[in-house]
């Protein structure tokens, strides 16, 4: 639903995003198709119809189990949010990368915060700024339901600091199209596949490492 | 040089303190031992207590603090010992307590030790990146941009270490505080970003200091720099005055550091097997590094590590506890 609202444009190898009014996305936006290695026009109706019937998330975002030496111990989660992986630490200096999307502001910090709540088909409340942003979620101003139109997709992880929501969340999307850029709202998205497979693994608790290499440490407000 | 807490160190720290065994009820300990907030500091003062505990016949209590704080605790004579002194990073706390006050004595023999900036063997070989100099290269920003804004990242230390202030200084003097973004930022966070680096095979470059694990956890060079000159080398810290920064220049390496350990004044009336042992011990930085790589890293526990240790290396202990 974001990609209704977005130009996105981006660099196949950097996977840098930009964005621009809607407004100006008739014209000029292109989007690299990693599976076809083209260039293609941006049209969110097409896009739209692209990853529901592709369903795909990119080749070099896939899931796989990496060689991964750290002194973090096995069950840690790692997100590097400025190259796009999650990765959830395991025993014997390996661990299973993810690919993930940001949000579209980006994750303006790093710093540590821990799995404070999880949830199944979470319900998911635009914040006024989301709202502002696009007023046509007034509807869901008390919430949306979970489920298949529910940005939150499959499962959500919900990341707390000294015992506070930090307002910021692992989540699943319907759009796996999009794992790999800078889309959605502050979150962090993965899609529904691996979303259950991380809540499956990461118990309440769990230890989460937010980098954004440009960022100075995050600062519980 | 570590001056505030590290959140995972000081988290590995209350978890050792914790399991550390109660003193025997209703006496107190005959010593008690700061322990600092970075990883060897953890190792040594786990080291030493099991030492003075099964060799010497005492009690000791570990106290987790700052290095400052342990200064100032230990010159309140709350604190005995101060297994980890840093220099020339802690120079103004040696000035104040040992040189001035003379409430702390700082033993005379220093474990060498080396600072400055890293990559990995990887990126040195890949990327040409070998030098200080190659930091203040264009080609070099975008090397190690990481959030696509032209200027590469680089992680200098925590905030409230000493040693991140010689950081800002030694990048204003060499000019790559033109081409990068320097970053402060806790420890753990710093490390797992290296080792997201690693695992993703993309270069980086960060302030690295030995004897420390991530030596033996990646494959690290040091970045090539002047050797040190003391001409040219003029720290002002941010106590002295409010313009250090500019009033500062340091560029040239560090000089060759060295960890010492450092006691409350008296403490050597009290226990002069005690300071005995801290004036005799010479831990090589190696087996500092195996140490905090085996607490660290593998998560061994420290009582129980320390034991071993202490086992598998008689000759070594036996030379330290003679007087």
């Amino acid at each position: 639903m974001t990609a209704r609202h977005l130009l996105v444009a981006f660099a196949a190898m950097l996977l840098t995003a930009s964005f621009a009014a809607s407004a100006l996305a008739q014209q000029t936006s292109r989007i690299y198709d990693p599976s076809s290695n083209q260039w293609i026009v941006y049209d969110p109706a097409k896009v739209d119809r692209d990853a529901t019937a592709r369903g795909v998330t990119p080749e070099r975002f896939k899931r796989k189990l990496v060689p991964f030496r750290t002194s973090e111990p096995p069950g840690t989660i790692i997100i590097d949010t400025d190259r796009k992986f999650l990765f959830y630490v395991l025993p014997n200096f390996q661990a299973i990368r993810y690919g993930v999307g940001v949000g579209k502001e980006g994750f303006g910090w790093s710093g540590e915060v821990y799995v404070g709540r999880k949830a199944e088909w979470p319900s998911w409340t635009p914040t006024p700024d989301m709202i502002e942003r696009d007023p046509s979620l007034t509807e869901y101003v008390t919430g949306m339901p979970g489920g298949i139109e529910n940005p939150l997709g499959a499962r959500a992880l919900y990341l707390y600091q000294s015992g506070r929501d930090s307002l910021y969340r692992i989540h699943g999307t319907n759009e796996p199209w999009s794992i790999g850029l800078n889309v959605s709202s502050g979150c962090i998205r993965m899609n529904n596949a691996d979303v259950e497979d991380l809540f499956s693994r990461a118990p309440v608790g769990t230890k989460v490492i937010v980098l954004k290499q440009g960022a100075a440490l995050f600062q519980p407000s | 040089m570590r001056m505030r807490t590290l959140r995972r160190v000081a988290f590995a720290a209350v978890a050792i303190v914790a399991s550390v065994s109660a003193p025997v009820p209703g006496r107190a300990a005959d010593i008690v031992i700061g322990v600092a907030n970075w990883p060897s500091a953890i190792a040594t003062a786990h080291l030493l207590k099991a030492l003075v505990e099964t060799k010497l016949g005492k009690t000791a209590t570990l106290e987790e603090a700052s290095l400052p704080e342990l200064f100032a605790a230990a010159d309140a004579g709350t604190v005995d010992i101060l297994p980890e002194v840093w220099l020339p990073n802690y120079r103004a706390q040696v000035r104040s307590y040992v040189d001035k006050e003379h409430s702390v004595v700082l033993a005379p023999r220093g474990i060498p030790a080396r600072q400055g900036l890293c990559t990995t063997k990887v990126a040195a070989e890949e990327y040409d990146l070998h030098s200080v100099e190659d930091l203040t290269k264009p080609e070099t920003a975008g090397l190690l941009d990481t959030d696509q804004d032209g200027r590469g990242e680089i992680w200098i230390g925590a905030d409230g270490w000493n040693s991140t202030n010689v950081e800002r200084i030694r990048a204003k003097s060499y000019g790559y505080d033109k081409t990068m973004t320097l970053i402060s930022a806790d420890e753990p966070v710093a490390m797992a970003g290296l080792d997201v680096a690693v695992a993703l095979g993309e270069p980086i470059v960060f302030y690295c200091y030995e004897p420390h694990h991530m030596f033996a956890l990646h494959d690290l060079v040091m970045l090539e720099e002047p050797p040190h000159d003391p001409t040219k080398w003029v720290i002002r810290t941010p106590e002295d005055t409010p313009d250090w920064l500019e009033q500062s220049t340091a560029a040239t390496a560090w000089p060759v550091s060295f960890i010492h350990t450092a006691y409350r004044s008296g403490f050597d009336d009290d226990a002069p097997e005690v300071v005995a042992l801290l004036s005799n011990l010479d831990l090589e930085a190696d087996a500092i590094s195996d140490m905090t790589y085996a607490l660290i890293v593998e998560r061994r526990d420290p009582d129980a590590y320390a034991a071993e240790w202490i086992e598998a290396n008689p000759d070594r202990v036996a030379r330290w506890l003679a007087e």
